[in-house]
């Protein structure tokens, strides 16, 4: 939360990041009659809050939001904006509110003569739509693993729903990282690995085969490095279980594979020496017969409701494959036997040709040290994702090597962008002289940053186009 | 003279009729503190007055048939400014409205509200007040599909309701605009006073009447430019014609005289300042706003010559200033002439300054050298992409008449505003192409420049274009702009005026942003 101090003039001024203050779930229909307010809680963080602050939270975004209905009944209040902090507040379901409570970034400027510090606070580092999607990505993942709010309470009623809250958020709100939020959130978007026809055919025709031959398998995706290739899985299902593939899943069983063989913490490939596919969730250990394992659940959408699924991940080397079977099936050992060695071998195959043609190709393109031009690039419709900008993406850092200001400059290009439908382009020039344009064009949003102090507004659009030509194919006709 | 002295008469006869009229010790009390504190005479006299002339209206008699100055008779009212008294708040229009703004006083009280009564409201502001207090104390804003901007100022709240996709920080400025409107009818001091000493005081009581002002500036801020800008709208003068004005203001001067103001169709002609008590410092523009607001909130302005207190609330928001207000060419009414004094027994030898300045320019046929002059068009810059452009001050091309698109465009101008003067990450130029037009706005050390374009121009010809109209504007400064108000002294033994100073809106170091805030 505290980042490094910076030096002014002998005296040290402290930088403090945004962060989580409140997340909290309650239900206005519950507990209408005086003195039952707290039931209308069903998820309070920190919990340690007293009882009556809590009802007193949870009424005032109960009086905002009616407040806001009187004016517009049916797009009520969104956020809160105070000089300390700023509230967002999402209605996921029926009178279901999330709230979530960011303390704004601010600076301690140190005083003399003993006197307190003086915190000034810097309100518009917090672009609405960034944390915004942050909040409706905790509801998506919470839907992900539990399925909605509604189900829950149809399957257990509310204490039911109470304890799912406890047992997701306790956990999860600890992997936010709100200092590293920021446009890439707002597109909750998915990184696709580039194949030439040859090999991502070989890879339809694995899943084909793999679904074929083990029928209980409704749907699968295929991931490599952190990249997707392929998915039957629904958009929106798909890329919230990107997420959590990307940011909870692989990093967490990542270490084992990039230590050196004779490393002990190299997992057991348990004497199969035909290949180096293993389960990262289900059974860590296939030789164990007495070893217990279960597959975590999820819930995807289907054309009436949802349905609940096993979630296998299986992965051989840096090829990861995601295959999903009905819940109500029991999955036994000999099935997930069955599935090894089905699998093991081919994935271990795939692998190693992709990781072939990658080093080909690249070899072709040329090494790039340092990506020529800083872009993010988004496509609505596929929800691909491409950036040069973040080195390093995962739940805990965000490594960007722009200043995070230039980030928000294109934060708010984008809020720009979404007031209208139609295509658009805006190029501005930042008091640091860089260069930031933003480009809509038929559903693809890129936007380029450029360090080029002295250049005018002719050269810097020159520069883009030449950017366009190579990288999409001049898909922006902008002039 | 025959209205002021009535307005004394009533004055008298209001006092008693106030005592005579009293229902509750605490009114009592009031009037009689109004009358006897010398302190506080002069909130107390404003105050009576505006009630008494209310009154003696309502019983019929009023002052040679025509209302006072700051009431409105139905039938003269222009269409824009129909009263929204009494609107359905219930009804989906009422929901409608672009933007709501409430006034209320920090125990809840209902003081103002632009669409529908404040009666009908006072629920909704009740909610509006638990909300304030709820909240941390400070100023908040509600986003919704509408934004809600909470501003709290000393014992008053004001907020807004906007679904005019405006900034929190733009409708702040605007909330803040309304405030100092309320101030200038009575000051900040006597408000802070009167709700110390009564904390559920009905501000509405010495408002009364005054709703049309409001309502006046409400339609400002979301039509005029000006506003966003921070600037005074100048009306283009020939040097020669701007300075033989200036001079015949400097030669009518009079003891405590310290502001003389000659407007022309709502945009200054020349605005000349006493030297030695107000020095250097000058009218920020948004206290000439809030002149130009009040005089044409109500055409009963145009009756004779008006002398009424009035407070600049940028200037000393804690005192009165007495104007004398009259328009020079009736029944026309295009020419007002604004007399400022701190003397408030001053009409007759500032109604005197007035004559002699009548006759001036009756001698050099000025009223009808400012009735030629045009505002500027874009044509006459001679650059055929441009459409459009703010220079602090603006220019309205032909495109945009219709009222409708004048909002869109200017919603735009204030879009791009809010990006460029950002305060943790401003920008120095945005160029945006949409699908009605491309914009550009660039801001330096010297100017800030918003200019609108076709969609389909190239980068190349709206760089073009923007060089030829700086070059263009460099040209015809003089003339578009007054960069150094001129200065007389009051003091026994005036001297000549003096230019120098700092200059009344093209500042070289503004960056525009403001002194309003």
């Amino acid at each position: 939360v505290l980042t490094a101090a910076r030096m002014a003039s002998g005296m040290q001024e402290k930088q403090y990041t945004p962060s989580l203050l409140n997340f909290f779930v309650y239900n206005p229909t519950f507990g209408q009659k005086e003195g039952e307010e707290e039931k209308k809680i069903l998820f309070y963080h920190p919990s340690d809050v007293e009882k009556n602050e809590k009802i007193r939270n949870v009424g005032l975004c109960e009086a905002i939001v009616q407040f806001t209905r009187t004016f517009c009944p049916t797009k009520p209040a969104k956020s809160l904006h105070t000089q300390k902090n700023r509230q967002f507040f999402f209605e996921p379901e029926d009178n279901f509110w999330i709230v979530m409570v960011v303390r704004n970034p601010m600076i301690e400027k140190p005083n003399k003569d003993g006197k307190p510090p003086t915190v000034e606070y810097q309100e518009e580092e917090i672009i609405d739509t960034v944390y915004g999607a942050v909040v409706k990505q905790c509801y998506s993942m919470y839907k992900l693993f539990n399925g909605t709010f509604g189900r829950q309470m149809e399957a257990g009623g509310v204490e039911l729903l109470i304890q799912k809250l406890e047992k997701f958020f306790y956990r999860y709100l600890q992997t936010l990282h709100l200092q590293s939020c920021d446009l890439l959130d707002v597109f909750g978007g998915i990184s696709f690995f580039p194949l030439d026809k040859m090999t991502y055919l070989k890879i339809q025709s694995f899943v084909n085969r793999v679904e074929e031959s083990l029928s209980l398998i409704k749907y699968t995706a295929f991931l490599y490095n952190d990249q997707l290739i392929w998915s039957g899985l629904e958009q929106d299902d798909m890329r919230i279980l990107y997420k959590y593939l990307t940011t909870s899943l692989f990093p967490r069983h990542s270490e084992p594979e990039l230590a050196g063989r004779d490393s002990p913490l190299r997992p057991e490939v348990a004497g199969n020496l035909l290949h180096y596919g293993r389960f990262l969730t289900g059974p860590t250990n296939l030789k164990d017969p007495e070893a217990k394992f279960r597959f975590p659940k999820i819930f995807v959408s289907t054309e009436d409701g949802y349905e609940e699924l096993h979630l296998i991940v299986y992965k051989a080397m840096s090829a990861a494959a995601c295959f999903m079977i009905s819940a109500s099936v029991e999955l036994t050992r000999d099935f997930c036997e069955q599935l090894d060695g089905l699998v093991g071998p081919q994935l271990t195959l795939l692998a190693s040709d992709i990781c072939e043609q990658f080093t080909v190709n690249r070899r072709i393109s040329g090494p790039e040290k340092e990506p020529q031009f800083k872009f993010i690039y988004f496509n609505h419709m596929n929800l691909a994702e491409k950036s040069t900008i973040h080195m390093r993406k995962t739940a805990s850092v965000c490594l960007t090597s722009v200043h995070p200001d230039l980030m928000k400059i294109l934060g708010d290009i984008n809020c720009d962008f979404a007031r209208v439908d139609e295509d658009e382009e805006i190029i501005v020039k930042a008091m640091t002289d860089y260069w930031v344009v933003g480009k809509k064009s038929d559903q693809r949003e890129l936007y380029v940053i450029l360090n080029q102090k002295n250049a005018n507004l002719i050269e810097v659009n020159e520069e883009v186009k030449r950017l366009c030509a190579t990288q999409f194919n001049n898909i922006f006709f902008l002039d | 003279k025959v209205q002021l002295r009535t307005a004394t008469y009533i004055r008298y006869k209001a006092n008693s009729e106030c005592q005579n009229n009293v229902s509750s010790p605490t009114l009592d009390k009031e009037t009689e503190d109004a009358a006897t504190d010398n302190d506080r005479s002069d909130s107390g006299e404003f105050v009576v007055t505006m009630l008494a002339k209310a009154k003696l209206e309502e019983q019929g008699i009023g002052v040679k048939g025509r209302s006072s100055p700051l009431l409105e008779v139905g039938t003269q009212e222009t269409p824009a400014f129909i009263s929204h008294r009494d609107e359905d708040v219930t009804a989906e229009s009422w929901r409608q409205h672009r933007k709501h703004v409430f006034v209320l006083s920090e125990a809840g009280k209902p003081i103002y509200s632009r669409y529908g009564s404040e009666e009908a409201l006072s629920s909704t502001m009740g909610v509006m007040m638990a909300l304030v207090s709820f909240v941390q104390s400070g100023d908040n804003i509600i986003r919704s599909e509408h934004i809600v901007v909470f501003l709290q100022k000393g014992p008053l709240v004001l907020v807004c309701v906007s679904s005019s996709r405006q900034t929190e920080q733009q409708l702040r400025g605007e909330l803040l605009y309304v405030y100092y409107q309320i101030i200038s009818m009575l000051t900040q001091a006597s408000i802070s006073r009167i709700f110390e000493h009564k904390k559920n005081y009905d501000l509405r009581r010495l408002l009364a009447g005054s709703e049309k002002i409001l309502d006046g500036l409400l339609n400002l801020l979301d039509s005029d430019p000006s506003f966003l800008l921070a600037a005074v709208h100048c009306l283009p003068l020939a040097c020669s014609l701007r300075d033989s004005l200036s001079q015949i203001l400097q030669k009518a001067i009079t003891p405590n005289l310290v502001f003389s103001i000659l407007i022309a169709r709502n945009q200054l002609l020349t605005i000349v300042q006493e030297k030695t008590v107000i020095e250097d410092a000058r009218l920020e523009p948004a206290d000439v706003h809030l002149l130009l607001n009040l005089i044409g909130a109500s055409s009963a302005f145009q009756a004779g010559e008006i002398w009424t207190p009035i407070c600049l609330p940028l200037f000393n928001p804690d005192c009165y200033f007495y104007a004398y207000i009259s328009y020079l060419d009736p029944p026309e009414c295009t020419v007002c002439l604004l007399l400022l004094s701190t003397d408030k027994e001053a009409f007759y030898a500032v109604a005197e300054c007035k004559r002699k300045i009548e006759e001036a320019m009756m001698a050099q046929n000025s009223l009808s050298l400012i009735a030629k002059v045009q505002s500027y068009s874009v044509s006459q810059v001679g650059v055929s992409d441009l459409r459009h452009f703010m220079y602090k001050p603006f220019d309205v091309p032909d495109n945009y008449r219709h009222e409708e698109e004048k909002m869109r465009l200017l919603d735009l101008y204030r879009y791009m505003h809010n990006r460029i003067h950002s305060t943790s990450r401003p920008l120095k130029l945005i160029y945006h192409v949409a699908e009605r037009e491309t914009l550009l706005a660039w801001v330096t050390s010297k100017f800030e420049l918003y200019t609108c374009f076709s969609p389909l121009v190239t980068k190349a010809c709206a760089i073009t274009a923007i060089t030829k109209l700086l070059r263009w504007i460099k040209k015809e400064e003089d003339r578009l702009f007054i960069r150094y108000p001129p200065k007389y002294s009051t003091t026994p033994n005036p001297s000549k005026s003096s230019r120098g100073g700092k200059s009344d809106q093209q500042d070289s170091t503004d960056n525009g942003f403001l002194s309003l805030l």
